[in-house]
């Protein structure tokens, strides 16, 4: 069977694949999040002060989406709706302090999905 | 659920990185008892992921009982993981919040861990109680129950999946109540993780009633657990598998395990794991009759498969298609390579299998399925990578065009690990490499130097992605 694989074969091996992904800024943190009819679950709740990137799983048959506010409420950043099985990154820059993290399609954060977050400063400070 | 595994064939070896040293003559190739390094590429491919040259040269020295020995009961000094732990991005995998990490942690076990079995045994129990679209946390920790268990009793592994969160609301046993019992995981339990057959409808209404109690509590922090309320279980007499009893979580349990059709349901199950060729009637009775006589262990029945003349059958002619995440693992293992950036987690995926992920309750469908006309592409793509990225890249430089087509050929094969390589297969490439110049013109070719280089590239590629690295 090896000796039907032809030089022509060969040429595609020379393709270089892809270039390695853009470097994270340095202070930036994952945070695991999952969905799902009706909880939403945040797999760290205490990050240090910096760009937290929240990678989003909708594990729900519903469309869900993410929205991220600070203790007075306001709204600091607001992710696309994320269909059934879908995933998504929502990244933000909080300062020290406490956050709350819902659903805002429909009444699902009335219904569960709702969740707090806190940031904290690194150790050593900053 | 066709899930025959059908597969196969020899590669080269590595990395439990430190082989033994062989003894003193030992001959290179060929050990005492007709053990040869092929029959240690065999092994190793199907308990594990592959051997490295120095591996073979080693275990083909000590011979067969020593090499199955440290397979099945793995070195003295406990599991451990070798070389450095992988970075990406320049970070360590955070397997929990980084998607794809979870995947990544697991294949740079089966990269790096002196246990090969045992990581192989961990992703047959990630296939038979698959559970699927649970959150990271609660995957991985089911993936560590599954490897402390890995050869262990299967009736406590039973148990403790059966408690398994990732499992209880994956199949809904979670919150299921006297008042109403939810069937999904009595079924299960008897379809595909026990029985296969030989039940009735009542039987898994009963054996519903049975598993019943179990709730999950979730506050505003996320998921708290599972617990036990004896309140919420039926205690009534049921009916399950022609017993009459008042019987609870672990009496149904117990019932599977004691069922006449068990034994020759596992074992049968495992032998399609590790051999291509189904077993035959006579072989199912020996297995199962280990099986029984240790208490349904795993570990009896594992080796017995390892020891068995039908796994090294034909070992010029390799037949059991590896599966996605053993084909990845054992690449990046057999070559020396290293886990340094997501690439198998989309090339995992397009190929077929993405861990933590199996498409249904059934598991994935091993064999010939794996190879559909993507995947094969995608499985040529992985040896991109590997030759770009991994320890088989070309040097610049290093190699001349006036080099022997054969020596070519002889320094790819070195270079990708010595996988072993058939008489067929070295002379397609030695044939490739003697034409490789052929469109240049005699008088440049002394200065084609960087054709030599592509050659290399190519050869290596082929010896990784090729017909003959897709089967063990």
């Amino acid at each position: 069977m090896v000796a039907a694989v032809p030089a022509a074969l060969a040429v595609v091996v020379v393709t270089v694949p892809s270039a390695p992904a853009a470097k994270r800024p340095a202070a930036s943190t994952a945070v695991g999040v999952s969905q799902r009819e009706f909880r939403l679950t945040p797999y760290r709740t205490r990050v240090p002060v910096g760009e937290v990137r929240f990678n989003v799983t909708n594990f729900g048959e519903d469309v869900h989406d993410l929205v991220v506010r600070d203790a007075r409420g306001r709204v600091l950043a607001r992710s696309a709706e994320v269909r059934s099985g879908g995933r998504l990154t929502l990244a933000v820059k909080l300062k020290r302090g406490r956050y709350r993290l819902s659903c805002d399609v429909a009444n699902h954060a009335q219904l569960g999905m709702r969740a707090g977050f806190t940031v904290v400063k690194p150790r050593g400070g900053r | 659920m066709a899930r025959r595994r059908s597969a196969p064939a020899p590669r080269a070896g590595t990395a439990a990185r430190r082989p033994p040293r062989p003894a003193a003559s030992a001959a290179r190739r060929r050990g005492s008892s007709g053990w040869t390094e092929a029959h240690v590429h065999r092994l190793f491919w199907r308990a594990g992921f592959g051997a490295t040259a120095a591996e073979a040269r080693a275990w083909a020295a000590r011979g067969r009982a020593a090499t199955i020995d440290w397979i099945v009961d793995g070195p003295p000094g406990g599991t451990k993981l070798h070389g450095p732990a992988p970075r990406v991005d320049g970070r360590k995998l955070d397997p929990v919040n980084e998607w794809g990490h979870d995947q990544l942690w697991w294949l740079d076990r089966m990269v790096r861990s002196n246990r090969p079995l045992v990581e192989k045994m961990t992703l047959f129990w990630h296939d038979h109680f698959a559970t699927s679209e649970q959150d990271t946390p609660r995957m991985l920790a089911q993936n560590r129950l599954f490897r402390s268990h890995a050869l262990g009793g299967f009736r406590p592994l039973l148990k403790q999946v059966t408690r398994d969160p990732a499992m209880q609301l994956f199949l809904s046993l979670a919150d299921s109540t006297k008042e109403h019992p939810n069937e999904n995981y009595a079924r299960e339990l008897m379809e595909l993780f026990t029985l296969g057959r030989g039940y009735s409808e009542r039987d898994v209404r009963e054996a519903a009633r049975a598993l019943t109690g179990y709730r999950s509590k979730w506050t505003n922090k996320g998921f708290q657990g599972i617990r036990y309320e004896a309140e919420e279980h039926d205690d009534g007499v049921k009916r399950i598998l022609g017993r009459r009893g008042r019987f609870g979580v672990d009496q149904v349990l117990d019932l599977v395990c004691d069922h006449p059709r068990h034994a020759p349901f596992l074992v049968t199950k495992l032998w399609q794991f590790f051999v291509a060729a189904p077993p035959s009637p006579a072989t199912v009775r020996a297995l199962a009759a280990t099986y029984r006589r240790s208490g349904l262990q795993v570990k009896p029945v594992v080796r017995q498969i390892l020891e068995h003349p039908a796994l090294y059958r034909n070992l010029a002619a390799p037949d059991l298609v590896k599966a996605p995440v053993v084909y990845i693992a054992g690449a990046l293992r057999t070559t020396g390579s290293a886990i340094t950036d997501n690439w198998p987690v989309w090339l995992s995926s397009t190929m077929g299998q993405q861990l933590f992920q199996p498409p249904s309750v059934a598991g994935w469908d091993w064999g010939p399925r794996w190879m559909s006309s993507n995947a094969v592409r995608q499985r040529f793509v992985l040896g991109n990578y590997v030759v770009n990225y991994g320890r088989p890249r070309v040097r610049r430089g290093a190699y001349k065009a006036s080099l022997r087509p054969d020596r070519a050929v002889a320094i790819a094969i070195a270079a990708v690990g010595s996988p072993p390589v058939s008489a067929a297969e070295r002379a397609a490439l030695t044939r490739l490499a003697r034409h490789w110049f052929d469109d240049i013109p005699k008088s440049w070719r002394d200065k084609a130097d960087w054709r030599a280089e592509s050659l290399q590239r190519t050869l290596r590629h082929l010896l990784i992605a090729g017909p003959g690295a897709q089967l063990c």
